[in-house]
């Protein structure tokens, strides 16, 4: 028993809980652009590939991986801007922003999934290890870059909330999501809010990207099936909430981490989405309340 | 200082506004009256911004602000405590207090900390529950909130839509003195309030509205005027 919490169990959770942060920093993004802008941005898996990507070229062209981990969200913002400012604005203010901002951003993702695979091939590419090895606690193995991921990615949670619910910026924002109109007659500049946070989600999907390269490899597939994640866990938290995308991000990948070593690894997104049906049919609302909603 | 000149809005199909022309000068509280969907809120909407598919003329202080941002149009002076309050529930009382210091800019974090301390003498409830969401106040507090919140902006003209709509009494009062000091500091006021004959204490002019015009402007202080608003609004 001890054995297979040693060596089986226990790391799992760990490859889990790694996978989760990341997770949670995409799903962070999507639903502060959702909670504020209202727009479901269809793209956000490929802002991760390009993220990724973004990351591999640097690489290679000889950038050390932190210079990278560092540039990649920055390269990151003027894509989130422009995204914004050329195609999401120009819809924004019509009758139907929640149809036609779904469909321009679908669209973007396949131009951007196409444009990756021509570039740079169908197969998958893989960065080194930046932090190979380990320590082990307790007769358990803690995988070093797992780790760095872990506090790395928890610390960067915690500045988005501190941004978000502690700063001028951040009340700009949750006025700005719950009624842009009046937020705007108090000064707050509503289109530069859009376009920055646009950009900050944008930056957090790129840098979830590059953290995760390592560890998964980097493929041009990859934004379609980690933004099938993203999604479920912003809906079961609740679009728009960042409590909920932190806790949903982190106990589903739990729920998935413990539930492949019950049944076969392909059965475990299932579980999943029948948590997200379930979630949809008695609390649709998810389970915590849209940003800037009090 | 604000010159509203055949104004007109579109709904959809619906022509809500069908020709407005009003005047304010400054200091001057004018109080504009009418049936529900006659197009005060929407008059009140057009000046703040809300409501792009305009035509005619609203200048301020000589500047055309028709078609401008919201937060261009706060910038100039003029300060919007709309319908319903507009509190924002996710965020507390002193971050709602907050965010309207953004309506002036350029001021140092003295003054705005000043701007600050006189809204909570103003309204003193609030000083007390400055850390509550926005949320959990009641009514008359939000509507504290909501004229608390434009008057840290140090704005010049307010412009205060249905401030006492579903509240108490005694907070009715409360707000009508509110009014009637922010008047007597200078402040121009352009009322819209169900509430006529409370109303009537405190506006130098009355101007009654109907079907997307004005039909109607008077002298607040004359009784002939104040019976023909009467008669034309028909209360």
């Amino acid at each position: 028993m001890l054995d297979y919490m040693q060596f089986v169990l226990a790391p799992q959770m760990l490859n889990g809980f790694a996978f989760g942060i990341a997770i949670v920093l995409m799903a962070l993004g999507l639903t502060i652009i959702f909670g504020l802008l209202d727009v479901i941005n269809m793209s956000h898996g490929e802002f991760f590939a390009i993220g990724a990507y973004a990351g591999v070229v640097l690489l290679a062209s000889g950038v050390n991986f932190w210079v990278a981990v560092a540039l990649v969200p920055l390269l990151m913002l003027p894509v989130g801007v422009l995204t914004e400012r050329l195609l999401v604005r120009q819809v924004f203010d019509s009758a139907d922003r929640h149809t036609l901002t779904l469909l321009l951003t679908l669209g973007l993702s396949m131009i951007f999934y196409d444009g990756l695979k021509m570039v740079f091939g169908p197969n998958p590419l893989r960065p080194d290890n930046p932090i190979p090895g380990g320590i082990e606690v307790a007769g358990v193995f803690l995988p070093a870059y797992r780790m760095f991921l872990i506090f790395l990615g928890a610390a960067i949670i915690a500045a988005v909330w501190a941004i978000i619910y502690k700063t001028s910026l951040g009340a700009m924002i949750r006025a700005a999501a719950f009624d842009r109109n009046m937020a705007s007659s108090l000064g707050v500049p509503v289109s530069a809010v859009y376009s920055a946070t646009f950009a900050f989600g944008t930056a957090l999907a790129g840098l979830a990207g590059i953290l995760l390269a390592p560890i998964f490899s980097v493929f041009p597939t990859m934004g379609h099936e980690f933004i099938v994640i993203a999604f479920t866990v912003v809906i079961v938290g609740g679009m728009g909430s960042i409590k909920g995308a932190v806790l949903a991000g982190l106990l589903l990948t739990q729920v998935q981490a413990i539930a492949s070593l019950i049944i076969s690894p392909v059965w475990t997104d299932p579980i999943l989405f029948g948590i997200m049906v379930l979630v949809l049919m008695f609390r649709p609302q998810g389970l915590f309340g849209r940003l800037g909603h009090g | 200082m604000l010159e509203i000149r055949d104004l007109h809005s579109h709904y959809g199909f619906s022509h809500v506004l069908q020709g407005v022309n009003l005047t304010l000068r400054p200091g001057e509280c004018v109080g504009l009256f009418g049936r529900n969907g006659v197009g005060k809120t929407t008059t009140m909407r057009a000046i703040a911004g809300w409501i792009k598919q305009i035509s005619g003329s609203i200048t301020y202080n000589g500047q055309e602000i028709g078609g401008l941002a919201s937060n261009a149009i706060c910038r100039l002076g003029i300060g919007f405590v709309p319908e319903d309050r507009r509190i924002f529930p996710g965020l507390t009382v002193e971050e709602n207090l907050k965010l309207g210091l953004m309506q002036t800019a350029g001021r140092s974090g003295a003054q705005e900390a000043a701007a600050l301390e006189r809204a909570y003498d103003l309204f003193p409830r609030l000083k007390q529950r400055y850390r509550q969401m926005g949320t959990t106040l009641s009514g008359g507090e939000q509507q504290m909130l909501a004229i608390a919140r434009v008057l840290v902006g140090d704005q010049k003209l307010l412009l205060i839509d249905e401030p006492t709509e579903g509240l108490a009494p005694q907070i009715v009062d409360e707000i009508f003195a509110i009014m009637r000091k922010l008047k007597s500091e200078g402040h121009a006021i352009l009322l819209v309030e169900q509430n006529v004959k409370r109303a009537l204490d405190i506006t130098d002019r009355i101007c009654a509205m109907e079907r997307g015009r004005i039909i109607l402007e008077g002298d607040g202080n004359s009784q002939a005027d104040r019976d023909a608003l009467m008669k034309a609004i028909a209360v």
